[in-house]
């Protein structure tokens, strides 16, 4: 078995689904940190529960929501388009669990701008979405950065929610975490081994970013 | 002429404000601690007063009564923060050239030479001393051709040697940009030399027995003697 096939798929999903999930995560900061939204706990809350849900469970509420009977899978089946047991669903699965790290750090990041330089910023005629542009979008840019690592990391590793709706079809969804468990399950050592040595390279690379990131926010 | 008459209550204190500033440079003076930031972040759009009316010429900024409170954007009012509040991820230049138009980026570099900070373009605000930072904050609200010039202690980050140089050139610059300027200090000899109007703050007992500020005008002096 090729373990090149897997991490390359691996890759493909997670790199597609942390540019979906630091749209989102963004776009929700910016919009529930300012303070005209209504029940914006309630949004919050919902952005928030794939991180405290198993994910197998978010996995199967993705199945209801998706498959062909659920709401927005009948709708695309009209069209003939069929998302589960592909890949593009292995992607939407790993948005959906890395999109609460992204929002959370975007959060963080984007409060802990200083208020007086966007104070500033306003005495001086900026507009809201120059502001948010030219001044608060790089002042927070190393936290973002940091949150894009983690949502990275963890897009990379999803296996429960993966498994639910994507499925572990050899060649065509099986990523790296599922086809690691295979390869355990059917005692190819040699190549469990190989999944081992690859993600422990990519896990060092990430903690390095992040906490290069995390020093330049600091400042 | 700028003129403030409103009413602010904070947690400590009811705030109250009442007076006019004509052309030349207003010194809002008091001990620290009496509200004094407010009173600039009131008149500049970021805090919202309670009550009252902020005119600035003939333009209403603020009417509680009307219900007018015009956005900071729109009120063309400079304002150089205690800290100068200078972007720290841009350099000299880019901070001058964010506030102009897009046609008029290049004018960035003419405001630096005017500060005497031509020199020091491409250094960011960490990179410059505490008299570059304050001229590269003057040099900046100045670029947006403000109506009104607010000055929040301006020489307090200063060491004593660089302030005295400081205070000739803030006058020198004052009387040949003859903009209406509003300074907020808590030192009397910069209120004495720099001050062609005084207002002060003073504390005081309400009918109920609350503090009061009062930011205004007093004849016959008082505790500030000019």
């Amino acid at each position: 078995m090729n373990p090149w096939g897997p991490l390359l798929l691996s890759v493909r999903v997670a790199l597609i689904a942390t540019a979906i999930s630091f749209v989102l995560g963004l776009l929700f900061a910016r919009l529930l940190t300012r303070k005209t939204v209504r029940l914006s706990f309630l949004w919050e809350g919902l952005i928030l529960l794939p991180m405290v849900f198993p994910p197998t469970i978010t996995g199967y509420l993705l199945l209801l929501l998706l498959g062909k009977r659920g709401p927005v899978g009948s709708l695309l089946d009209q069209i003939g388009i069929h998302i589960v047991f592909t890949w593009p669903a292995a992607v939407i699965a790993s948005a959906t669990v890395s999109l609460p790290l992204m929002y959370q750090n975007c959060k963080a990041a984007l409060l802990g701008v200083n208020r007086r330089y966007i104070d500033a910023a306003r005495t001086l005629g900026l507009s809201e979405g120059r502001i948010f542009r030219q001044v608060i979008f790089p002042l927070a840019l190393p936290g973002i950065l940091g949150g894009v690592a983690l949502a990275f990391a963890r897009a990379l590793g999803e296996f429960g929610t993966t498994l639910m709706i994507a499925g572990n079809i050899p060649g065509r969804t099986q990523t790296m975490p599922l086809a690691l468990y295979s390869a355990v399950e059917g005692g190819r050592s040699a190549e469990a081994n190989m999944y081992l040595l690859i993600t422990v390279v990519i896990s060092f690379a990430l903690i390095a970013v992040v906490s290069v990131c995390q020093k330049r926010a600091a400042k | 002429m700028m003129w403030a008459r409103f009413q602010k209550q904070f947690s400590l204190f009811l705030l109250k404000v009442d007076f006019k500033s004509e052309n030349g440079t207003t010194i809002l003076w008091a001990e620290s601690g009496a509200g004094k930031t407010s009173i600039l972040d009131c008149i500049a759009g970021l805090r919202r007063p309670d009550s009252g009316e902020i005119r600035l010429d003939e333009t209403l900024l603020f009417s509680a009564e009307k219900g007018i409170d015009l956005a900071p954007q729109d009120r063309h009012i400079g304002y150089v923060f205690q800290d100068y509040a200078l972007f720290p991820h841009l350099s000299a230049e880019g901070n001058v050239a964010i506030v102009l138009p897009a046609k008029e980026k290049h004018e960035a570099r003419q405001y630096l030479e005017r500060f005497g900070l031509a020199r020091l373009k491409n250094r960011h605000p960490g990179e410059l001393s505490g008299g570059e930072r304050q001229r590269l904050a003057l040099a900046r609200a100045l670029a947006t051709k403000p109506r009104l010039l607010l000055l929040d202690e301006p020489f307090s980050a200063l060491d004593l040697r660089t302030r005295e140089q400081t205070y000739r050139e803030f006058a020198a610059m004052r009387d040949e940009l003859d903009i209406c300027t509003l300074l907020v200090t808590h030192s009397k000899t910069e209120a004495d030399r720099l001050g062609q109007q005084v207002i002060e703050i003073r504390e005081a007992i309400g009918p109920q027995g609350e503090y009061e500020h009062l930011a205004g005008q007093f004849p016959g002096g008082g505790s500030y003697e000019s």
